[in-house]
């Protein structure tokens, strides 16, 4: 393996060696994460057999005109705690390695490479990190743009499964074409008034196939399974008008338990700003929609070809983000959010002499109406839907309200209301567990010290009947410009109904920037809890040690 | 060039689909060699939990492979992670208060980086480059690993159980086939059957579910014995005699079996099963 990566190096040296006298580039970045583990008997925390974690990426990328190729080293030495959410990583190599050529509106990839067709309920392949969740593909992509707003994509490859001193691939292969036509760019006599105030209409479609070989012994198994979409997208200066159907022919697979049924889905959303005022809406419904290259894939994490968004706000502050955060839910769910934001202008009552700004978001995630198929025992379709109707089981809702208002020139708050109902048994697994109904409320501050200090703090209650019982969050951060920065952070479970599991979470940190490049400590507490990103989530396990960070680029 | 480009992209995206109607239609079913002389025989562990509400089906569809191959299939269900297979609190309310993790178990967690249940070990050996996999792939992993040729038999001999001592011994006997490269080892597991306790199944809870080939411990530790050191060549017979006292979590005796099988423990195929052997302690 050691030859693999050093060739592989060597290829990226020589070739930036040769090209370079024509003037060819290197970019990179370098990121490490380590942590040195503790026991801790109170929180659940195990010392692992290495008694640390480091996981580290580097990539170099070289261009010269038409030419970009980029390696990116990889090094789990082991991986951290709870690291990554689904296959195993572990060793150093090449986990992701390409070359791209462009010329004349054509575009061609060999190696590695991230593509998306429209929101990604086709295809979506894609790396988050710290969650993480990577399915690059390898193989070869073709972009091309035969006319002008006209705009063609074609791939096929197999996945990225996990890494083991190099990344390693699942079974299926994996093949797509889209096509999308920006309509006012591509025919401006067709729609002259519209083309002139830049408005926009683009239309596509997308058809993704997987083939995997069927070996069961037990059923027949479809060997290629297509899904195909069509989208459509318009905008003008205030309207963004956003929508997508997706259609999959039967895909037997562990997640939906083996059922011959189709897939659906269709998402919509809807977005008008005006100075000042901005509204959003939204909704989808996503039936038996889980689509990976192997079927027999160990978890939902595993070589998924497409990629749902979720409709629920992705919080930031502690106790949200990280306590009961909404996962979608692939096999069925049928989903609903608004948003409305306005700035109270300065000089009124309520704007005062800055501005106020007032958020209000609500969403709400049901079960499909559906009917189970327990009879079928000929065609296994398992159960039958009405589309766009909710089921009687809700997954979630989260009705928050955030009003954000600067006092002075050296004050500025933030204050949040969330009233969350969560359904902790099908959102987390955690069978058995009641919804949680949890109200927080949350009280951000910033204040500039001086020109160059400056200290932000959060104060953070939960409040809830189950699971655990009341939460509260403290955090200050102190900011010393432009290099350094210093924060220290404590969660209390002190509502928790078992006495002994009411347990404080301190953690206290530093860090230094300088130029492009941050170096970051932390020691303590880590709870064991939900990370989530766009509505993909992985557990995080209990932790106690201290975290070293260091990124840079070049 | 460009005239190309759009058939050579339709082309890379014709894959068709294919639909099925009838999923059991046509199926000639698996084939399963008679008895005659032996046959490979495939470890299936059930990587389970009672609390763990996707199991059942997990379950299932082992029985369901095991009724299709028979004796050549060894199920074993080895329940593991603490929310999954540990007791729940309050402890002595009756309900999910049973402990059914294993030594064993616990160790097999951490070494192959289990992350989800239910999911299944085959033979120890990936199968499209996924070792612990969902329920997904058992039935193809199963299938590919019965097609494999025996590299050694492996049986039990003089079983007994004394009920006095409350203890099992015997002797494990391997009959080298074809040559084998590295050093092996040998593990003994005491296994219960029909152990009757809660289980979660989707949102059910069932008070009184029938467990199988529930995992009591591994005898002779987690990894076993050492059985070949360096190679071992057609001809050569091993055995290892042991005698041990029966697991304090045993309910039944009766239901008990022990599960015999060799398994590579160094090199490409580390921890790769060989061959299996299970047998009931009580005839």
């Amino acid at each position: 393996m050691k030859k693999r990566i050093l060739s592989a190096t060597s290829a990226l040296f020589i070739a930036s060696v040769i090209w370079a006298q024509d003037g060819g580039q290197i970019h990179g970045n370098f990121s490490v994460d380590g942590q040195l583990y503790n026991d801790d008997e109170e929180i659940g925390a195990v010392k692992p057999p290495a008694d640390f974690g480091l996981n580290s990426w580097s990539n170099l990328m070289y261009r010269n005109n038409n030419f970009e190729a980029g390696i990116r080293l990889e090094s789990y030495e082991p991986a951290l705690l709870g690291y990554p959410a689904g296959q195993a990583y572990s060793g150093t190599g090449v986990g992701f390695r390409y070359a791209t050529f462009r010329k004349d509106d054509l575009e061609i990839t060999a190696g590695n490479f991230y593509e998306q067709f429209g929101q990604g309920l086709a295809f979506r392949s894609y790396e988050e990190r710290y969650l993480g969740v990577d399915n690059a593909m390898d193989g070869v992509r073709v972009k091309f743009s035969p006319d002008t707003g006209i705009f063609l994509k074609g791939f096929i490859g197999t996945q990225r499964l996990a890494f083991n001193n190099g990344f390693t691939k699942g079974t299926g292969v994996v093949r797509g074409i889209d096509g999308e036509i920006s309509v006012l760019e591509a025919f401006p006599r067709l729609l002259p008034k519209l083309a002139e105030k830049g408005n926009n209409l683009s239309i596509g479609a997308s058809f993704v196939s997987k083939f995997q070989a069927d070996k069961d012994p037990l059923l027949v198994l479809p060997e290629n399974v297509g899904l195909w979409a069509a989208r459509a997208h318009y905008t003008t200066s205030r309207w963004d008008l956003y929508s997508e159907y997706a259609y999959k022919i039967n895909d037997p697979n562990a997640s939906n338990h083996f059922i011959y049924k189709r897939g659906q889905a269709l998402m919509a959303n809807a977005t008008y700003s005006l100075s000042g005022l901005g509204v959003t809406a939204g909704a989808h419904i996503y039936d038996n929609m889980t689509f990976q290259s192997d079927r027999g894939a160990p978890s939902l994490f595993d070589l998924n070809i497409n990629y749902l968004p979720t409709l629920a706000k992705q919080h930031s502050y502690n106790l949200p983000a990280t306590l009961y955060p909404y996962a979608t839910q692939p096999n069925g769910e049928v989903a609903y959010q608004a948003e409305v934001f306005y700035l109270f202008k300065r000089g009124t009552k309520l704007g005062g002499k800055y501005g106020t700004k007032l958020t209000v978001n609500w969403s709400g995630a049901w079960s499909l109406d559906s009917t189970a198929l327990p009879n079928d025992t000929v065609h296994l379709m398992g159960y039958k839907t009405n589309f766009f109707s909710m089921g009687q089981r809700q997954y979630f809702s989260d009705l928050n309200v955030e009003l954000r208002k600067k006092l002075s020139s050296k004050w500025e708050l933030t204050l949040s209301w969330l009233n969350l109902m969560y359904d902790i048994e099908v959102v987390q697994g955690k069978s058995g567990k009641k919804d949680i109904y949890a109200d927080m409320f949350i009280l951000e501050g910033l204040h500039k010290i001086n020109d160059k200090t400056s200290l932000r703090f959060e104060a953070q209650h939960l409040s809830t009947k189950q699971d655990q019982g009341d939460w509260a969050t403290g955090l200050v951060e102190l900011t010393f410009s432009p290099h350094w920065f210093l924060a220290a952070m404590d969660q209390y479970n002190y509502g928790n109904p078992v006495e002994k599991e009411r347990t404080h979470y301190p953690i206290g940190s530093f860090g230094y920037i300088r130029g492009a490049s941050r170096f970051s400590f932390s020691y303590g507490r880590q709870r064991a809890g939900i990370f989530c990103v766009g509505g993909v989530c992985r557990v995080v396990p209990a932790a106690n040690g201290l975290t070293a960070s260091i990124t840079t680029t070049f | 060039m460009r005239k190309i480009i759009l058939p050579l992209m339709l082309l890379l995206a014709a894959g068709g689909c294919d639909i099925v109607s009838d999923p059991k239609e046509g199926l000639a079913g698996p084939t399963v060699p008679g008895n005659d002389g032996v046959v490979r025989r495939v470890l299936l562990e059930d990587c389970t939990g009672f609390r763990c509400n996707n199991c059942p089906q997990a379950a299932n569809m082992a029985q369901s492979l095991k009724n299709v191959y028979g004796d050549r299939l060894v199920i074993v269900g080895v329940h593991m992670k603490q929310q999954f297979a540990g007791p729940e609190w309050p402890y002595d309310d009756g309900i999910y208060d049973t402990d059914f993790r294993t030594e064993a178990g616990n160790v097999y967690d951490q070494t192959f980086g289990i992350i989800g249940l239910p999911s299944g070990l085959i033979d120890r050996a990936p199968y499209n480059n996924i070792m612990a996999m969902g329920i997904g792939s058992w039935s193809e992993a199963v299938a590919a690993r019965m097609e494999l040729p025996p590299l050694m038999d492996t049986w039990f001999e003089g079983l007994q159980y004394d009920g006095g001592t409350n203890t099992v011994s015997g002797t494990v006997k391997v009959a080298v086939l074809e040559p084998i490269n590295g050093d092996h080892n040998l593990t003994i597991y005491l296994t219960e059957d029909h152990v009757i306790d809660w289980q979660l199944d989707g949102v059910t809870n069932i008070p009184d579910y029938d467990h199988r080939h529930v995992l009591r411990g591994a005898l002779n530790s987690p990894w076993g014995q050492s059985l070949i050191t360096g190679d071992a060549q057609p001809g050569d017979t091993l055995t290892a005699t042991f005698s041990y006292p029966l697991p304090p979590n045993v309910l039944q005796p009766a239901n008990c079996a022990l599960v015999a099988y060799v398994y590579s423990t160094a090199g490409a195929d580390q921890y790769e099963v060989k061959q299996v052997v299970e047998r009931k302690i009580i005839p």
